[in-house]
Order: C-alpha cells, then sequence, then structure tokens
C-alpha cells in the first residue's frame, strides 16, 4: 500500500494487537502510545517491541502534562527517551495541555490559559525534553470541554508562539479542530490559515460521538475516537493540506475496536483523498516539507 | 512563592475529581478559582475523566465488580469521593479501589463472603499480568538450563504474588464461571505466569512451599536447600511453573 510520500497509518492498540498484525499491510506506519510501554503489561510491551522492523513506529505520549506549573517529570522524560530510542521512532509528540498537579492525575486532557506567560513556561519545558530526547519534538493541539477565561491568545496564536520559540513542531489533530469549532462556535478554517507554514508535521484523524446532555442545555461532541471519521473532517484535512504539509497521518481508535472494517474504510477513505489530491496537484499531499 | 496558575490547576482538578463535579448537580457553585467556566461543561469533564477511570478499574476487577450487584454504583460513588485518582496508570487506580474495598469491607460485611478473595486475586492477576515474562523468554531458557547445572543462588520470581484464601476461588479463574460459588477452604495460592504462557495462572501451594517461595524475596544460596533429590525436585517444578529464578 505504500505510496511514496504517502503515509497514512494507525494507533496501535493492544486490544486490537493481533488484527493489526494481519492487517499491516493496509498501514505504513504504526503509532505507539509510550505510554502504555510504561504503564501496559509485560505481554503489552513485548508485542509492541516486537513490531520493531517491521513496519515504522511513530511515537506518541499522553502522560508528561507538559501544562502543569511544576517542574518536568524527568524520570519519565528518560523512560520516554528509552522507549523512543528502543522503537526507532523518528520523532516524539505530546498533548499541549496539562493531565495532572501534584497529589491528583485526571489522566484526561485539559486546556490551559492561553496568555504569553503560559506560553512562555511552556517554552522552557519544550526545551528541557528536546535537551533529554534527541529525536524532534511535536505538540499536539486538544480537544476542550471548557476554556480558561483569562486566556488572551487564540490556538493558533498559543501553538504558533510556543512552537517558533522551540522550534517544535504541530501534530495537527484534525478532529480536535472540528470538534472545537463545533462546540465553541468558531471557523475552523480561519485557525488552520492562522497556524505558522511548515508548522504541522503530522496529522490525527478520528471520529467522536455527539453527547446530548440535558443539564449542560446543548449537544457537545466529545472526542471517543469511536466512530469513523465524519466528512467534515475529511473536508478540513482537505482544507489543511491545501496550507499545510504533514510528513504522516495517524487514524486514532480507542472504543469500539472490534470494527476492524470501519477502520480499514478510514484508512481507505484517507487515501482516496490523498490520492485524489495527488490526481489534481501532480504531487503527493504528504511529505517532507516544500 | 505565589503561584497562580498552579493554584487554578489544582483547584480545576480538585473540582473536576470531587463527587459534587462527577455526580452532582452540574449547576452547583464551584470554586471562585474556577470563576467564568460553565460548571455544566465542568460536570461532562468530571464525568467523562470518571467513566475513563472506572474503565480502567473494570479491567482489572471485572467479576468482583459484576459480584457486587446492587452495591456497585454506591460504591464506586463512595470510592470516587473518597480517593480521587493519584495516578495515570490501571494497576494504580485499580490499587486504590482495592485498597477501598478493604477498608469498606472492615465496616460493611462483604457479600457474597468470598469477595476479599476475588478481589485480591483479581489484583494479583493484574500485578502478575504487568511483570508477565517480558524480556527474559531467553533468560529463561538459560535459567532452566543452569538449574540442572545447580545453580548458586535462587529467589522468587519477580511478578509472583502470593496470596492466602479462605475460599478455593480457583475454579472462578479457572472456568470463567461465577457458579457454584467456591467452597469454603484455606488456600495458598502464587499466581504467575508460566514458562511461554501469554497469561498468569493460579496454582495452589502446599503450606511450606507457599512459606519458602515467601521467604525468598532475596537471592538465596542453593545449597541451603540440600541435595536431595525431593529437594532438588521441588526447585525443578517450581521453576517450571515459573515460580523460581536461578543464578549461577
Amino acid at each position: 500500500m505504500t505510496q511514496v510520500g504517502e503515509i497514512i497509518g494507525l494507533a496501535y492498540r493492544s486490544a486490537i494487537a493481533e488484527w493489526t498484525c494481519a492487517n499491516l499491510k493496509h498501514f505504513d506506519v504504526l503509532e505507539i502510545t509510550v505510554d502504555h510501554c510504561i504503564h501496559g503489561s509485560a505481554a503489552q510491551r513485548a508485542e509492541i517491541f516486537d513490531l520493531v522492523g517491521r513496519i515504522p513506529l511513530n511515537a506518541h505520549g499522553v502522560g508528561l502534562s507538559i501544562g502543569t506549573d511544576v517542574a518536568l517529570d524527568l524520570a519519565y522524560l528518560d523512560q520516554v527517551a528509552a522507549i523512543v530510542e528502543r522503537l526507532e521512532a523518528p520523532a516524539y509528540s505530546e498533548h499541549l495541555a496539562f493531565t495532572r498537579v501534584p497529589g491528583r492525575d485526571l489522566a484526561n486532557l485539559l486546556p490551559l490559559p492561553k496568555t504569553e506567560a503560559v506560553a512562555e513556561s511552556i517554552v522552557a519545558k519544550v526545551r528541557t525534553v528536546q535537551c533529554r530526547i534527541p529525536v524532534p519534538f511535536l505538540l499536539e493541539n486538544i480537544t476542550y470541554m471548557f476554556e480558561w477565561p483569562d486566556s488572551k491568545l487564540s490556538d493558533a496564536e498559543f501553538l504558533n508562539l510556543i512552537c517558533r520559540e522551540t522550534g517544535a513542531g504541530l501534530l495537527l489533530d484534525i478532529e480536535n479542530v472540528y470538534l472545537n469549532s463545533q462546540n465553541h462556535g468558531f471557523d475552523p478554517r480561519v485557525f488552520l490559515d492562522d497556524l505558522s507554514p511548515g508548522l504541522v508535521r503530522e496529522v490525527h484523524m478520528a471520529g467522536g460521538i455527539t453527547v446530548r446532555d440535558s443539564e449542560v442545555g446543548r449537544s457537545i461532541l466529545a472526542d471517543s475516537h469511536s466512530h469513523p471519521v465524519p466528512e467534515a473532517a475529511l473536508d478540513l484535512l482537505d482544507y489543511a493540506l491545501d496550507r499545510h504539509r504533514p510528513q504522516s497521518l495517524i487514524v486514532e481508535r480507542d472504543d469500539r475496536l472490534d470494527e476492524g472494517d470501519e477502520i480499514l474504510a478510514d484508512v481507505a477513505r484517507i487515501r482516496a483523498r490523498l490520492d485524489a489530491r495527488r490526481a489534481a496537484h501532480g504531487k503527493p499531499a504528504l511529505g517532507s516539507a516544500a | 512563592m505565589a503561584n497562580p496558575l498552579l493554584d487554578q490547576q489544582r483547584s480545576l482538578l480538585a473540582h473536576l475529581t470531587s463527587g459534587a463535579a462527577i455526580f452532582g448537580k452540574p449547576r452547583a457553585p464551584v470554586d471562585p478559582a474556577l470563576a467564568g467556566i460553565d460548571p455544566g461543561l465542568l460536570h461532562l469533564e468530571a464525568r467523562f475523566s470518571h467513566e475513563k477511570r472506572m474503565e480502567k478499574i473494570a479491567g482489572v476487577f471485572s467479576r468482583t465488580l459484576a459480584c457486587l450487584g446492587g452495591e456497585r454504583a454506591s460504591l464506586e460513588r463512595a470510592f470516587a469521593e473518597a480517593c480521587p485518582p493519584a495516578a495515570i496508570g490501571r494497576l494504580e487506580n485499580a490499587r486504590q479501589f482495592h485498597d477501598f474495598l478493604l477498608i469498606h469491607w472492615l465496616r460493611e460485611p462483604p457479600r457474597p463472603s468470598y469477595l476479599p478473595d476475588l478481589a485480591a486475586c483479581e489484583f494479583a492477576f493484574a500485578e502478575a499480568r504487568r511483570h508477565g515474562d517480558e524480556g527474559e523468554a531467553d533468560d529463561r531458557t538459560a535459567i532452566i538450563k543452569s538449574c540442572s547445572a545447580k545453580p548458586h543462588a535462587i529467589r522468587r520470581r519477580p511478578g509472583v504474588v502470593l496470596r492466602r484464601c479462605g475460599f478455593d476461588i480457583r475454579a472462578l479463574f479457572e472456568t470463567g464461571v461465577m457458579e457454584p460459588p467456591p467452597a469454603k477452604r484455606d488456600v495458598a495460592l502464587a499466581i504467575a505466569t508460566p514458562p511461554g504462557a501469554a497469561e498468569p495462572g493460579v496454582f495452589e501451594l502446599e503450606n511450606a512451599v507457599f512459606e519458602l517461595l515467601a521467604a525468598l524475596d532475596d537471592w538465596t544460596g542453593r545449597r541451603a536447600f540440600g541435595e536431595t533429590p525431593e529437594a532438588q525436585a521441588l526447585i525443578a517444578d517450581l521453576a517450571t511453573h515459573g515460580l523460581l529464578e536461578f543464578r549461577a
């Protein structure tokens, strides 16, 4: 399936390890969550490391909590560095978010106040990560249920500022942009327009659900990674690829994992979009920055 | 020194991990540090996070939770209120839940009465699974070979979990069926991943063997076990089940 310049893959999940290996030919890359190596069972770790050399592996994290306003956990970073090396991953990505404070760990990504002061503290931490882990570091935009009232910068301004100061790249989660735009009422294309050129290195795609909570008073789109990628997100991907040139694209699925056909169909739909772009523009949509 | 951002973050997590935010009225008042944030959205965030945490815990205590029946919802709520999440990992959250259950059962007798044994063994399976036989497949071959070559030291394999139970709950794990209820009988058990196995198993041990394994936290000279054929056979048998390891 591999096409020059088009690298499309799946976020690896141990629950469907066997299915993933049986369908490896459909993917050009697998994304490994480093925290699954750290916290998973021995058998799960062995299955992951057994993939090295069989297919390229990207390294992604959920446990850094780079936004918590305390010093980074250097022991955790050292564990990540060892795993990234063992996976032979070309980059390491994490969320621009926080998940914990000392003594409490929500294990769920929470937004930061988007201010210059907060960006400055993140810049220092990104530099620590870059010193500790010798592959390019990418930050991922998150989906957020709420915003801090003291935010002064837009999502794009906040990301641009941190990435410009550090040289970090962006793992652009298209689904998160789409959900945020729907939940918070902004135009996702403006966000994509405002991102600095050359920033987007990888892309995430997924499908969520609509939560109708009468107590909240309106429908909320939730980033459940449980359903097919919506057409609206594919359209947004097209729009993003008009402006940015990521090197790889990963489909994420965390629920309804037994629906393997849906996952393969998502990959096929994305490939079809990229093939159409290639036909129209005469060059691959993904690849090294132009 | 004042740290306004960290204070904000602490307030947010205190709220999102509170029973009031997870289960209570979504429009209930929140910490002044969170003023300006829609309480209904905080309620959703709290609820989603709690559900994800309970999924991790249910992955370890599936049988125990099934046995809790109608008591499950109230216990989960009491757990959330008493034990905010302190770590991201499944095992760490499972440990919190297990500790909570043990304290609860001191106040309220468990029903059915074998629940503490079931919960302890489910947690032991999770611990054994965490260790498994990672990176030791080749070493294990060497270990067994070195056993026949009379290695110098022996210890209990890391990842072997020992449990004494008042009910013989092995059938609940071996058959996966919860009926009939386990017989009341004192049993000494080891939960471990045997060589070549993907999943841990549960083994009943004689009391003396249980005590021996419990004492073998650290490397111990092989000569301490004597050179009798019975001692060698026992050691070889324990190694075959993945309960002992050897050092030359």
